[in-house]
């Protein structure tokens, strides 16, 4: 609609400016029109301005309607066609001002149009009505380009929102697929536990018939010792099933073994037990002292006595 | 997207101490300290009404000779009668408010932790340990009142004073692990501090790794977790293969761990594996001790020619380094291996600083920034999902041992901020992509938490809790 308006003749108007000129409009404002074929409203400053109150009155572009405006503004011919194509031409040029970080381009308008109405008074009709029309082209360009920025803008968001979701179903599809894992492991280990149960059950008595029989001074070695062996050789071969790894670089017995009590014991060989481990071992073959039934500590046993054994 | 110049907001608060560049619990510290002695004196009140009246009456019935014990920040303490105006976390204001006599003891007992830190400082090892003693029965569960994490503190003190060899290590079970993979799902879940880590690190790689010259991407990695970062920096990589005509580019990572790390270890190398070969990506993952690492330096670590080398640090092999060797012989042998990127992610809100030669210090700026943490999961994202449990695991899980990492290392002495050795040796920041600023403010929109904002400070992006820093990435190039 306004397209045109830098190639608008500057002369051979009929307009009313002479009586608007300077501050306050009286109630019974008069519009202005062209005289070209296409009767156009010209908005000059005073019209750009009560614009401008009725929609701050209105509490802003957003929330101003055309029929509102036309009604707070109360201006006669006013169409609400004009109004709508105003209103969306300055909420395009606010947008533009919000995104910019100096509100240069608000200020530049606003000024623009300030200048216009301040040397209304005095300047010559012709170039006010030149100023007006140049500021409502700037206005038009400059709602063109930000509408162009707005398209980049959205275009841009949208890439990193997808981009975005694609990396957020990653990481939730990993970690979905890491926590399976390990809770498989976690069963694993829990099956491999309840045979390992029975395994130490065969264990403690051995040790308590080990045991026994040291008191006699009896050779060890002849006594139970492919059974020892044998279900030394049945643990390894359950704690390799049950995804437990050794240490990194140590794949000693003593550490599958250890490794394997990490669910009864997450210490390990903490100190105190590795001392009381001493302790109990030496007992057996020495005083004989009765071993208690511990899981741990049979374990302890079993090491003890087979790398002596070995 | 906000500026931050957080080195203008202390100016008022700390003139003193040029040490701190934390306005807020450092202040609480200050005057906490002071306060301490005050409550000596009165232990058996407890009320909140009492707790009000020495604040509010700051100076009469101070024991003088608390200026000489605390004469740093004494002065400092002077200055500061409207205790209103000290910007204390929330937690402590709803300690100090309320008239729930355990949440008062929750003041009392920072105070109490902080004065057992000092002790640190001054070798007073008994004193310490009775201090925690006492203090056990206060805090006697995690859930107890004090709220920041304030038990784990006590519990890492405590282990420094009774542990004098180091125990030995110990693998996870695999109970544990699961119930940290679970915590950690919540974790990003409820808060959007793991992926704001994640995402921005990976942008800064992709940024700086782009292009065609190599389609070999190797990346050594001193803080893996459990390695979900790099399923969605796989993903991207997948991506743009698939438009890239020279197709997907390799990735190699070598992760840097601990001893104790093995069982993890051995996971997370089944699951990238995995995960990369459902993209039809070639990957490889190889693991360093740290110990190796420690003594080899960079050598441990395989380098082939032609790849593009990308880094990934954090606070945490600072701390260690400053314990065994220096941060700048690690950031000189850094600068030789020549990475065409290095992407520091600060966990630990240590900002500018590295290291104070007091314990103490360190100490409280560890108590701050972990109170704010710990606010951020109850306060914004838990209360929002209703998870108050998650809370719970997530702080008991995995903020538990990072608490006691950060502890252990508070006694690192003074150190140069990281940003100077950096810049030492002659690395710059480089800034960040637009993309990657909007990557971060739209994850905030997506995340259900409150009071999460994105800004910029110097070089870094900085998740922010209501005005707190919870996390810096920052990219640099050699």
């Amino acid at each position: 609609m306004y397209s045109a308006l830098h190639s608008l003749p500057l002369d051979g108007h009929v307009d009313f400016q002479g009586s608007l000129d300077g501050t306050n409009l009286p109630g019974d404002a008069c519009l202005v029109l062209t005289t070209d074929p296409k009767p156009r409203l010209r908005w000059t400053a005073e019209l750009h301005e009560r614009f401008i109150d009725a929609v701050t009155q209105l509490g802003g572009p957003d929330k101003a309607t055309p029929k509102t405006i036309m009604r707070t503004m109360g201006v006669k011919g006013l169409t609400l066609y004009h109004l709508k194509s105003h209103l969306q031409k300055y909420r395009l040029g606010r947008q533009s001002c919000k995104e910019s970080t100096e509100s240069s381009k608000d200020v530049g308008i606003a000024a623009s149009v300030a200048e216009s109405q301040d040397t209304g008074s005095s300047a010559s009709t012709s170039s006010r009505i030149a100023a007006q029309d140049l500021n409502d082209g700037y206005q038009v360009t400059e709602a063109l380009r930000v509408q162009m920025e707005v398209q980049r803008r959205l275009h841009e968001q949208l890439e990193v929102q997808r981009r975005l979701q694609l990396r957020i179903e990653a990481q939730g599809k990993y970690l979905q697929s890491i926590l399976e894992k390990a809770c498989k492991a976690l069963n694993d280990q829990a099956v491999a536990t309840a045979g390992l149960e029975a395994a130490r059950e065969e264990l403690s008595e051995l040790a308590i018939k080990v045991s026994n029989e040291c008191q006699g001074m009896a050779p060890i070695d002849t006594i139970r010792m492919p059974s020892l062996s044998e279900l030394a050789a049945a643990l390894e071969s359950k704690s390799a099933s049950s995804n437990v790894p050794a240490r990194i670089g140590d794949c000693s017995t003593e550490s599958c073994l250890t490794s394997i009590g990490s669910p009864v014991s997450p210490m390990g060989m903490s100190p105190q037990a590795a001392a009381a481990m001493k302790k109990r071992s030496r007992s057996v073959f020495g005083n004989g002292d009765s071993l208690p039934l511990d899981g741990t500590t049979m374990r302890h046993e079993v090491e003890w006595m087979m790398n002596n054994m070995a | 997207m906000r500026e931050l110049d957080f080195h203008e907001d202390h100016g008022s608060n700390n003139n003193n101490s040029g040490h701190t560049n934390k306005t807020t619990l450092s202040s609480l510290a200050q005057f906490a300290s002071a306060d301490s002695h005050l409550q000596s004196q009165s232990l058996g009140s407890a009320a909140a009404g009492d707790h009000h009246q020495i604040f509010g009456s700051a100076l009469p019935g101070i024991d003088p000779t608390l200026f000489v014990h605390h004469s740093e920040y004494g002065d400092v303490f002077l200055n500061n009668h409207d205790f209103s105006s000290l910007d204390l976390p929330h937690s402590f204001h709803n300690n100090l408010n309320s008239p729930n006599s355990a949440a008062v003891g929750g003041f009392d007992s920072v105070q109490d932790l902080i004065r057992a830190a000092d002790c640190f400082d001054s070798n007073q090892f008994h004193l310490a340990h009775a201090i925690l003693e006492r203090l056990n029965q206060k805090l006697p569960s995690p859930a107890a009142a004090g709220g920041g994490g304030a038990f784990f503190f006590k519990e890492a003190l405590q282990s420094l004073l009774t542990v004098s060899t180091r125990p030995p290590a110990y693998l996870s079970s695999w109970s544990e692990i699961v119930e940290t993979i679970r915590a950690y799902r919540a974790f990003s879940g409820i808060s959007p501090i793991p992926m704001f880590a994640h995402f921005t690190a990976n942008q800064a790689l992709l940024d700086a790794l782009d292009g065609p010259s190599s389609p070999f991407i190797h990346v050594v990695d001193f803080d893996i977790g459990l390695g979900c970062q790099y399923s969605s920096f796989m993903r991207e990589l997948a991506e743009r293969g698939s438009v890239c005509k020279f197709g997907a580019p390799i990735l190699r990572v070598t992760a840097v761990v601990t001893e104790e790390y093995a069982i993890e270890t051995k996971l997370i190398r089944e699951s990238l594996t995995q995960f990369a070969h459902e993209l039809k990506l070639r990957f490889q993952i190889e693991f360093v001790l740290l110990r190796t690492f420690e003594a080899l330096s960079f050598k441990s670590i395989r380098f082939v020619d032609g790849e593009k080398t990308a880094v990934l640090l954090s606070p945490a092999i600072f701390r260690r380094l400053s314990l065994t060797g220096g941060p700048t012989a690690f950031v000189s042998d850094l600068r030789r291996v020549g990475p065409s990127v290095v992407v520091f992610v600060d966990w630990e809100g240590w900002g500018d600083s590295s290291g104070t030669a007091s314990f103490r210090r360190n100490f409280v700026n560890s108590l701050e920034f972990y109170s704010i943490m710990f606010e951020s999961l109850e306060g914004g994202g838990a209360a929002a999902i209703g998870g108050g449990d998650w809370a719970r695991k997530i702080e008991m899980l995995l903020m538990r041992p990072r608490i006691l990492a950060a502890v252990e290392g508070c006694g690192r002495g003074a150190a140069p901020p990281w940003k100077e050795v950096f810049a030492g040796a002659g690395m710059w920041p480089i800034g960040w992509s637009q993309f990657a600023d909007f990557q971060a403010e739209t994850l905030l929109g997506k995340v259900q938490a409150r009071g999460f904002y994105v800004a910029k400070r110097q070089a870094e992006l900085v998740l922010c809790w209501h005005e707190r820093p919870l996390i810096a990435t920052s990219a640099w190039r050699c």
